[in-house]
């Protein structure tokens, strides 16, 4: 009978196991990461259908510094989860642009079919608070074709 | 003492095999309840109240949205109107302002006409690179 490994016997100390030592400390490295990084929501998102517009373009501004403003297509504006009579929203927004060194961007959330007049209403409030940085939060289109000169 | 020699089996160590195993659990944990925020869109920066600048009306290109979702468009004091739709603004945009640099986007937009018809223009306008839009409600 042939000798198991031609006759070469194994005399290498290196083990043929993977070290799984340190496979805890890898997992919990990308753990911790994505605990530092997860920002939780603070309010819940309303029911709305979101507009299309390919020239979508993400908002470069610390989370602190944004404020939501959720229009419903009934016409309902809601802030911070509380409906707020439309005539409030300046006064809402106002102290919050101050406290933010006049820079809160006001992600203004309108229900694609609501009818403008209540979207010129909001405009009219932020105006009138000061706040002047508004982004029409829309979803991103994907053109099929694009018509491109 | 001499007599107690430690004969038995058990590990006095700690497993350490399952930590992994914890820790890749919590971690998909994280991962699949993480939400990440949806902020983007359109921008755009409103004036400043009773911030009223004249313009002269050979520099505005007039754009009314209407409640059917098309766009009648006027140039300056022009009483020409044409109706397109709001795709086709980015493509008219590029043309006129070529010939007038000057030019501004004033968008009037019907109170009845639904809020995506204003953002499909203003999509087509921020395409075609322009900056000076003024947004406004259309009075009959």
């Amino acid at each position: 009978m042939a000798l198991k490994g031609a006759g070469f016997e194994r005399k290498s100390k290196a083990s043929d196991k993977i070290p799984s030592s340190s496979l805890a400390d890898i997992a919990f490295l990308l753990l911790i990461f994505f605990m530092v990084t997860t920002v939780f929501r603070s309010e819940s998102e309303r029911p709305i259908e979101w507009p299309e517009a390919a020239a979508t373009q993400q908002i470069d501004e610390k989370r602190d510094n944004i404020m939501y403003v959720w229009l419903e297509r009934n016409g309902d504006v809601y802030m911070n989860d509380r409906l707020i009579p439309m005539e409030d929203v300046a006064t809402m927004v106002a102290p919050a642009w101050e406290q933010s060194g006049r820079r809160l961007v006001i992600s203004l959330r309108a229900d694609a079919l609501v009818p403008y007049r209540h979207v010129d209403l909001v405009q009219e409030q932020l105006k009138r608070s000061g706040a002047v940085y508004v982004v029409f939060a829309t979803d991103l289109e994907r053109r099929m074709t694009r018509e491109r000169r | 003492m001499a007599i107690l020699n430690k004969k038995s089996k058990i590990s006095d160590e700690i497993p350490s095999s399952s930590m992994a195993d914890i820790a890749f659990l919590l971690l998909i944990f994280f991962l699949v309840t993480t939400v990440f925020p949806r902020d983007r869109g359109l921008r755009v920066v409103l004036p400043e109240e009773a911030e009223e600048v004249e313009v002269s009306q050979r520099n505005i290109l007039h754009i009314h949205v209407w409640p059917d979702g098309l766009v009648r468009l006027t140039r300056g004091e022009s009483t020409d109107v044409s109706v397109i739709t709001p795709r086709q603004v980015e493509q008219v945009w590029r043309t006129e302002v070529g010939a007038n640099p000057n030019l501004i986007a004033g968008v009037k937009t019907h109170p009845e006409a639904a809020h995506r018809y204003m953002i499909q223009v203003l999509d087509a306008l921020q395409l075609a690179g322009a900056s000076r839009i003024s947004l406004q409600l259309l009075e009959e």
